[in-house]
């Protein structure tokens, strides 16, 4: 019932009832909320806490698959005759949220709080191992393409950019002869580099426009969107079809057959794995997502989520860890970081627990992308201590405001 | 499985090889050391390495396996670099105690890698330098850092592939620049640091009205700039911050160099802003990411810095121009405090016929009390000296600094016995050696180098600041001159006209034949071309070359008896010459050490009996 950022949804079927494919089961009226839909037609067994794939554990509708996939009846649409409200509706009713790993909710994002001239799609797939995006990219360019118009057309924006690295000529080639003709739309050709998948990085990237801190896309006139996410809302809008499934990227040197998978919402990491051929001896790592970002998976038997986009088993020649040497402050992780912060200071002041430092050194601009600790010689678990120090951070704030007071500016 | 944070993978770079790329980066500067100076020099680095290495082994309890005791390679890195900045005359026992200082005090006692506040190296060198000056700063060869005497051009190739004498590491500017490729390569360093140091050492010197080339690479400022200041530990990690370093390094050198006795500051400068790096750091915390600054923000903060720091060098140049220049300096290893020596902190620099007159004035700006440093061909290659007169212009001391004649024999002009003949003498005395001078026996040649020297630099001190004998003064005619050589009397004949010498033959010379050809067919030519008596001797004839010069100049002095002005004869030599001639009819042999005297005679003579002879 999470999958998304923002208010859980509430079970609308109990033990018992049947279910067809795309049809809903949880709701809720909170306004930053994604309905969840059956990913498969069966009878429900249970209504209860279950462990997500990062540890967690959420409310979550069990359903025994009667293997029949009986689906609901898709509404379809045609959107040239869709006003923007109707689109973000349907985008809305179908739940789908941000699938590169955010989880906003898309039909708040369609509705930006500024007007909005460009809506960039991020084709940039910078995280190494994952490969989901690509394939959609050459595969799926036309619907592709109708989800872009689709944005547009919700957002009022005047033209579309997707960015894509050089590195996939062959979904540059995709994109660029099914956008032709369309002169709103262009692709961009970016080289490679990480991380230029987050959000302010592309903009930056694509439109040489710096994001200010703590404000949106929007503030400069963008909306940005992934890939796998246009897609669903081109297939909602146009075919009716809800967020039921998704392609996951399963990959690592631990993986017998590494593939991307068309999956159900609530498959079984196991499952997944197991389709592709199974584990070769244990992995150094199993991640719900690519490695660099990513969360360790915590439960195999945890369910895909519309968030994941991959799962990466790497072996342990692959694989590094932190080792935690002493900083020689050889200012690599302050070269390499995409914020401009300094991670070398901000992570020993986080893993003080000196927060007031944490804070100066403006840790709430981290992206978390973990290029410090990937450059650091010393194997210093930056990412991990300043995640901490965020954390932190939140805290202090939460404590002041609770008591109204400002301890540190 | 374990679980574990991510992100999980992970750049292959680990501190090994960022310190074994530092070692590799060295090894031209090593080579060039080993090369320039020999085995000795190999012997200190290979020391101050080992001792760097066990002292961090030992003192960390390593495992005494090789894999322990070499640990991430930081200690042989801090002991060769070490190594690669003391003298190559050190004694054995200093990069050994240097390079335990360093490790166990300045970087372990801090906490190990990583915490040390000072570049373990370089402090270890600042102690050596204050502890034991005399085995650093007075076995380095003539140039450290200080704006050498002997320089003169400005971009110079010896300094350029390093030979020159100085420290093993410091001096193959080429080797550095091999080295800190390969670091720049493997971008472990960036260019902000080495040039933003250089940079700024390089507009000062231009400022001050120094030789910017020689400033940043002679010395040991380029091997800092690209090995000492650029160590990670010590510098800070901002790029604003990076340059804010290494300008400090830069200006911070040139001022030690400037106002203080140590001929090197690279190493004080880099101790003092490794001393700044974490504040340096802090306020210097990088543009983040979406937050103000636009493209327009930083090109007016860059204005402003640079506006700042012209604004500093201006007002320092103003300083400058209100201070003494004058600083110490060292010359062929001694060192040379030019204050203190005159006794006079108002020191002026004159250059003269490229001699350095350091000049203390008397109220009317006449030179009262004088130190210059000068040079005569000796037996083996040149004999440099200081000459210091006092306010009569008589010398007060004079100190070889330089000779390389045979040991125990030609050497022993520098004792004091000999040298304190001089004192008292000035430019008019006699300089007869044996006579007035007594030679030390053994070493005739080496101890007549030295006295011809002093009087000739005496003449040429005279020369430069009362300009009398300028060119041109001559008075036109045939005049013949004579003096005593080595084999006997040498006569000479020279024409003048349009007040110029326009020729010297070279009538009768007893040298021998061989060994004096070259004086007697190149002679001429040179007091020809210089339109003077005083000129360079031919090397391997030495003594005919003098006695040559001795000759013409008193063949021109001749003529100034012949035209009635006045000669201080020497009355002892009149005596015995005035009878020797009556007797002989004619030219008698000049009295030995009294060529001028004899000439002057012979010449007087001449023209009264040419007058006679016309009548």
């Amino acid at each position: 019932m999470l999958q998304h950022i923002g208010a859980p949804c509430e079970p609308v079927v109990g033990v018992g009832d049947k279910v067809k494919v795309g049809q809903p089961l949880g709701k809720t009226q909170a306004f930053v909320c994604a309905p969840v839909h059956s990913s498969v037609s069966g009878e429900v067994i249970a209504v209860e806490d279950r462990p997500l794939v990062t540890g967690k554990r959420a409310l979550s509708v069990v359903i025994r698959n009667d293997g029949q996939d009986d689906m609901v009846r898709f509404e379809e649409g045609d959107l040239e005759d869709m006003s923007p409200d109707a689109i973000r509706q349907k985008v809305k009713a179908a739940g789908i949220v941000g699938m590169g790993g955010a989880g906003f909710p898309a039909h708040i994002k369609l509705n930006p709080p500024k007007p909005v001239h460009t809506i960039l799609i991020n084709g940039a797939e910078c995280e190494p191992y994952l490969t989901c995006d690509h394939r959609l990219m050459v595969e799926k360019a036309p619907q592709l393409v109708g989800g872009m118009l689709a944005i547009m057309k919700a957002t009022g924006a005047s033209r579309g950019i997707i960015g894509i690295e050089e590195n996939k000529p062959d979904a540059i080639k995709q994109m660029q002869e099914a956008t032709k003709g369309q002169e709103q739309l262009s692709v961009a050709v970016l080289k490679v580099k990480y991380p230029q998948g987050a959000e302010k990085q592309l903009i930056k990237a694509i439109l040489d426009k710096e994001v200010a801190s703590g404000c949106l896309p929007a503030d400069v006139g963008c909306v940005v969107s992934n890939v796998h996410t246009a897609i669903a809302i081109y297939e909602a809008v146009v075919q009716g079809k809800p967020c039921y499934e998704r392609v996951v990227t399963v990959s690592g040197g631990s993986v017998v057959d590494p593939r991307n998978v068309l999956v159900r919402i609530g498959t079984p990491i196991q499952a997944l794995l197991d389709f592709c051929g199974g584990l070769l001896g244990e992995p150094a790592a199993l991640i719900g997502g690519g490695p660099m970002t990513g969360p360790p998976v915590l439960d195999v038997y945890g369910p895909v989520v519309k968030t994941l986009s991959g799962i990466s088993a790497l072996s342990y020649e692959e694989a590094g860890f932190d080792v935690n040497r002493p900083c020689i402050r050889c200012s690599r992780c302050v070269r390499a970081c995409p914020a401009g912060l300094t991670p070398n200071l901000l992570g020993d002041y986080s893993n003080r627990g000196m927060t007031e430092q944490v804070i100066w050194l403006r840790a709430q601009d981290c992206i978390e992308c973990g290029l410090c600790s990937y450059v650091c010689p010393s194997k210093r678990a930056l990412v991990t201590w300043i995640k901490k120090g965020k954390a932190d951070c939140a805290a202090l704030r939460a404590k002041e405001r609770e008591l109204g007071v400002s301890i540190c500016k | 499985m374990q679980v574990r944070t991510g992100p999980f993978l992970r750049d292959t770079v680990t501190i090994e090889q960022v310190m074994g790329d530092v070692l590799i980066a060295l090894i031209p500067t090593v080579v060039a050391g080993v090369l320039l100076y020999g085995r000795h020099a190999l012997m200190v680095v290979v020391l101050s390495t080992l001792s760097a290495v066990l002292t961090e082994a030992i003192l960390t309890r390593a495992p005494l396996t090789p894999k322990g005791i070499v640990g991430d390679g930081s200690a042989a890195v801090t002991g060769l670099l070490l190594g690669l900045i003391l003298p190559h005359t050190t004694p054995y026992w200093v990069p050994i105690f240097g390079s335990f200082f360093a490790i166990a005090l300045v970087k372990l006692a801090f906490g190990g890698l990583g915490h040390n506040i000072f570049n373990p190296a370089l402090a270890a060198r600042g102690m050596l330098l204050l502890a034991f000056t005399s085995e650093m700063i007075y076995r380095t060869d003539a140039v450290t850092g200080a704006t050498p005497l002997w320089s003169t051009g400005s971009f110079s190739w010896p300094l350029f592939w390093g030979n020159v004498g100085g420290v093993i590491g410091e001096t193959s500017v080429v080797a550095i620049l091999l080295g800190a490729a390969y670091l720049f390569y493997k971008r472990h360093i960036n260019w902000r640091i080495p040039v933003s140091c250089l940079g700024s050492a390089f507009i000062l010197a231009l400022v001050w009205g120094l030789d910017p080339w020689h400033t940043i690479m002679a010395g040991g400022l380029m091997f800092a700039a690209f090995f000492m200041a650029t160590d990670m530990v010590t510098s800070p990690v901002t790029p604003v911050g990076e340059l804010v370093f290494g300008a400090g390094c830069g200006v911070l050198t040139l001022m030690i160099r400037q106002y203080t006795p140590f001929p090197e500051g690279v190493t004080f400068a880099i101790l003092i802003m490794n001393a700044l790096t974490p504040a340096i750091d802090s306020l210097t915390i990088p543009h983040v990411f979406g937050v103000g600054a636009s493209h327009k923000d930083r090109i007016r903060g860059f204005a402003l810095t640079v506006g700042i720091v012209m604004v500093l060098l201006g007002a320092l140049a103003v300083i400058e121009n209100n201070e003494p220049r004058v600083r110490p300096l060292i010359s062929d290893g001694h060192y040379l405090p030019m204050h203190e020596l005159l006794g006079d902190p108002d020191v002026d620099v004159v250059e003269v016929n490229e001699t350095r007159y350091y000049v203390v004035r008397d109220e009317e700006g006449d030179p009262r009390r004088v130190a210059f440093i000068a040079e005569r061909n000796g037996f083996n290659g040149p004999i440099r000296f200081l000459l210091l007169l006092n306010s009569e212009h008589r010398i007060e001391r004079v100190s070889v600094l330089k000779q390389g004649e045979s040991p125990g024999f030609g050497e022993l002009i520098t004792r004091t016995a000999f040298l304190e003949q001089f004192v008292g003498l000035d430019k008019d005395s006699s300089f007869t050696a044996g006579k007035d001078i007594q030679v030390i026996s053994g070493a005739t040649v080496s101890s007549r180098a030295v006295i011809s020297g002093v009087e000739r630099a005496l003449e040429r001190f005279d020369e430069a600041f009362f300009g009398v004998d300028g060119p041109g003064t001559l008075n036109d005619g045939t005049f013949l001159g004579q003096a005593a050589s080595f084999g006997g009397p040498l006569e000479v004949e020279v024409v003048v006209s349009g007040g110029k010498i326009t020729s010297v033959t070279i009538l009768r010379h007893s040298d021998t034949p061989g060994f004096s050809d070259p004086a007697i067919s190149g002679m001429p030519e040179r007091i020809v071309a210089a339109n003077s008596a005083q000129v360079d001797v031919v090397s391997g004839a030495t003594l005919t070359s003098e006695a040559i010069m001795s000759a013409v100049q008193a063949a021109l002095e001749s003529t100034s008896v012949g035209q009635g002005h006045e000669l201080e004869l020497d009355p002892e030599a009149l005596e015995t010459l005035l009878p020797a001639i009556i007797e002989a009819q004619g030219p008698v042999e000049a009295v030995s050490g009294a060529a001028v005297t004899s000439g002057a005679v012979h010449g007087a003579f001449r023209d009264a009996l040419n007058i006679k002879e016309g009548q």
